[in-house]
């Protein structure tokens, strides 16, 4: 097998390293996990910073209004730009208190935007067609007839059309509490108590899905990394992450402090 | 009995912590290799990409960061593999800032693999900030939201995009989301209005959240989690990170069974005992 | 000046929150160029504004190690790996990749950014497994029903499950297509009005927090 580059080999100790300190937390907090916890916010940020700065201020606004100014210069359109770069410049007056008022009309600009776009389109689209599709008429279309009808692994069949209408409309109730829930009232929002441990209970096994698939995900490359061709990073800075925590945590102790 | 329960009740979850550690370590170890059987929603999508001709135009975003990477990377492999062994003209992008880099990595590697060439067959234009806005500003104008891709290289005369003018022109959507921005967003303010065909890739804990959308036909399928992506491997015949991983998967959920049985045992024990655990 | 802080805000968010909802229903040529030009400048400004919030952790990591509060140390490596990522950055002009090698920032963003984020949120597979363990208990019938979902969704999505307890799997297909959708249909609903109300009356003014309080808000 050939030789990895020495930048992937000297990349995979790093990345087993940081790996290893964060795991460490399972432990006990620690010095070595506070150390990667912040090294992970410095470097993000960083990336989010020189990102930012290559596609907003380069691409989208500086290229484009150059280009622009180029074409065209006499032309009113072609500084078109400089009117969204003034709203932004308005938003960071806000760090200083004497003209922080200011960033007032930059957000009044961006949530006014926000709030007209989203009206329209939520109501049709999170409203009307939820709505439209749970009022579903029971008349059987196509072949199949009663036994299709009654089919529950058929999730357009009509049982379960009426199943899903009871459950949107007895979780719909028992949030509402304008009403009191007595009487049939009572009955509905239990109703809907019930369809909500149900949904619940499932969103809990999808969770522990989720979560055991990322542990899955770094596991495999921590084994990945335990290899010959990557110096046994993973077996070696484990004994070294091991000793580091042994060692720190007796020195808490000599000093007879918790950590 | 109950002195045993109660020990038992209050054991340090550290012991658990190694119980879920050996539960991953020895399948990804030893794997035993059972078969993934597929949901409805997830051949859906297969199905749909299946009908698409050569040269059809399929959006991918990526709009999720590394923190997600185990559970979206194998359905982004997945489903670029089949997107260029469909010959679609595929164009990739995504929400999230911090994810970019890692969209960057997959295409790229995939695309090698499969011989297809940057500009002519895929274009991977980037993250561009805006969330909601963008996805308006993509179903108005591509190339105002995008003048350029990744590389700097304008999109304007780009061959993979030609006859693309904005989201209208796109014949399929699929966004691989973890949160928000994602698959609701480029709903509700994209094919709402701009009427393209989509589709949803999600981890397991987004995926129940949106059945409503699948139910009424508004995504016309959904990839959910690793057990998703697993199923979409086996569909394209590909035994991926995804398919590899779903014997640790077991192992781990079936422990958790475990623990929570024997918890509820040791409760029922307990119960009526006055110096129980709460 | 009250008509600057408070008036002028409020008639700006009014006609751009009237206009823009508005022009969802208006398929006139100007309508379509307006939203066009607005939605690329929100790009724009929302760029700024990701601006705001990173030069608010600055502040505040700053303070910190000015004040040199508990743990500053670590604020001095957050600022210390903050300005490292940022000067190998923008000396490789912000790209990961050039001509297919590697540069220095994807080398960072590869082997220091990725495995620290996936690894942050992967601990938290072990907290599940404890407090399933500890927590997830039949207090009550609803409790039990709970677990009940939640064991045969943990089952019948997994392969050993589908081979174990084959009818699992039609279990989990059921439980998510109908009752989870009918609960999760609920709650987008009753979000989903409850977000349209929200921006009604953020358009209208009475809902003023955007302002960022003060007495002129």
């Amino acid at each position: 097998m050939p030789a990895l580059p020495t930048e992937a080999v000297l990349g995979a100790w790093v990345a087993t390293g940081l790996t290893l300190f964060i795991y460490s937390f399972l432990y006990k907090d620690n010095p070595l996990f506070k150390l990667s916890e912040h090294l992970y916010v410095g470097v993000s940020i960083g990336y989010s910073v020189v990102l930012a700065w290559h596609t907003i201020f380069l691409r989208l606004l500086w290229e484009p209004l150059a280009q622009a100014v180029r074409d065209a210069p006499s032309e009113a359109g072609s500084y078109m730009l400089l009117l969204p770069a003034s709203i932004g410049l308005l938003m960071l007056t806000r760090f200083v208190p004497r003209i922080a008022w200011l960033s007032r009309l930059a957000f009044a600009f961006v949530v006014g935007f926000g709030s007209g776009v989203a009206i329209p389109r939520t109501v049709s689209a999170a409203i009307l067609k939820q709505i439209e599709d749970t009022v579903q008429s029971l008349a059987p279309t196509g072949t199949g007839g009663y036994s299709a009808f009654m089919d529950l692994a058929l999730p357009q069949s009509g049982i379960n059309a009426i199943i899903l209408l009871i459950g949107v409309v007895s979780v719909l109730f028992y949030f509402f509490f304008s009403v009191e829930h007595t009487g049939p009232g009572r009955v509905a929002a239990r109703t809907g108590v019930y369809f909500l441990m149900l949904a619940f209970g499932a969103a809990f096994g999808y969770t522990v899905m989720s979560r055991m698939s990322l542990l899955i995900g770094r596991f495999r490359d921590l084994i990945t990394f335990s290899g010959a061709e990557y110096g046994y990073a993973t077996l070696i800075l484990l004994l070294v992450t091991v000793l580091s925590l042994a060692g720190w945590e007796l020195a808490v102790r000599r000093k007879g402090g918790k950590a | 009995m109950k002195a045993f329960a109660r020990r038992m009740v209050a054991i340090d979850r550290r012991i658990i912590f190694l119980l879920i550690a050996a539960a991953v370590l020895v399948p990804l170890l030893r794997p035993f290799g059972l078969p993934i059987k597929v949901s409805p929603e997830v051949r859906a999508v297969y199905d749909y990409m299946e009908t698409l001709p050569e040269r059809s135009v399929f959006l991918l975003s990526f709009d999720f960061d590394p923190s997600s990477k185990p559970e979206l990377e194998p359905q982004a492999v997945a489903l670029l593999r089949h997107a260029f062994r469909k010959n679609l003209r595929v164009i990739v992008m995504t929400h999230w800032l911090t994810g970019t880099g890692l969209a960057d990595d997959v295409v790229s590697t995939v695309a090698a693999e499969m011989g297809k060439q940057r500009g002519t067959d895929y274009v991977f234009l980037g993250w561009a900030p805006g969330a909601y806005a963008l996805v308006i500003a993509m179903g108005q104008d591509l190339y105002t939201a995008f003048p350029s891709d990744y590389r700097k290289i304008p999109t304007k005369d780009m061959a993979v995009l030609e006859g693309v003018r904005s989201l209208r022109d796109v014949n399929y959507l699929i966004s691989l989301a973890a949160g928000n921005p994602g698959i609701e967003m480029w709903y509700v303010f994209g094919k709402d209005k701009y009427r393209f065909e989509m589709a949803g890739g999600s981890t397991g804990v987004m995926a129940p959240g949106l059945y409503p959308f699948l139910r009424s036909g508004q995504i016309n399928g959904l990839i959910g989690g690793l057990q998703g992506a697993a199923e979409y491997e086996t569909l394209i015949g590909l035994t991926g990170t995804a398919t590899a991983g779903m014997d640790a998967q077991s192992a781990t959920h079936f422990v958790i069974i475990l623990l929570v049985v024997l918890c509820n045992m040791f409760y029922f024990v307990l119960r009526g005992d006055p110096g129980r655990s709460r | 000046m009250i008509f600057f802080k408070r008036h002028l805000p409020l008639a700006i968010t009014f006609v751009m929150g009237i206009t823009f909802a508005l022009q969802y229903y208006v398929p006139h040529p100007v309508s379509e160029a307006a939203i066009t030009a607005v939605s690329k400048w929100m790009q724009i400004i929302s760029g700024f504004a990701l601006l705001l919030g990173i030069a608010s952790l600055f502040h505040m990591h700053a303070v910190k190690i000015r004040r040199q509060a508990a743990g500053w140390g670590y604020s001095l490596v957050l600022y210390g790996a903050m300005l490292g990522t940022m000067v190998v950055g923008f000396g490789s002009h912000g790209e990961t990749k050039v001509d297919g090698a590697q540069t220095a920032f994807g080398w960072l963003y590869d082997y220091t950014m990725v495995p620290l984020q996936g690894t942050m949120f992967s601990v938290l597979a072990f907290f599940v497994a404890s407090a399933a363990y500890r927590a997830f208990r039949a207090r009550s019938r609803e409790a039990s029903v709970l677990l009940l979902s939640a064991v045969i969704v943990m089952v019948g999505r997994v392969p050993l499950g589908q081979v174990l307890l084959p009818w699992a799997w039609d279990v989990t297909q059921w439980l998510m297509n109908v009752i989870n959708s009918a609960v999760r249909r609920a709650i987008l609903i009753g979000v989903s009005m409850g977000s349209v109300a929200l921006s009604v009356k953020i358009i209208l003014g009475k809902e003023r927090s955007y302002l960022g309080g003060g007495k002129d808000a």
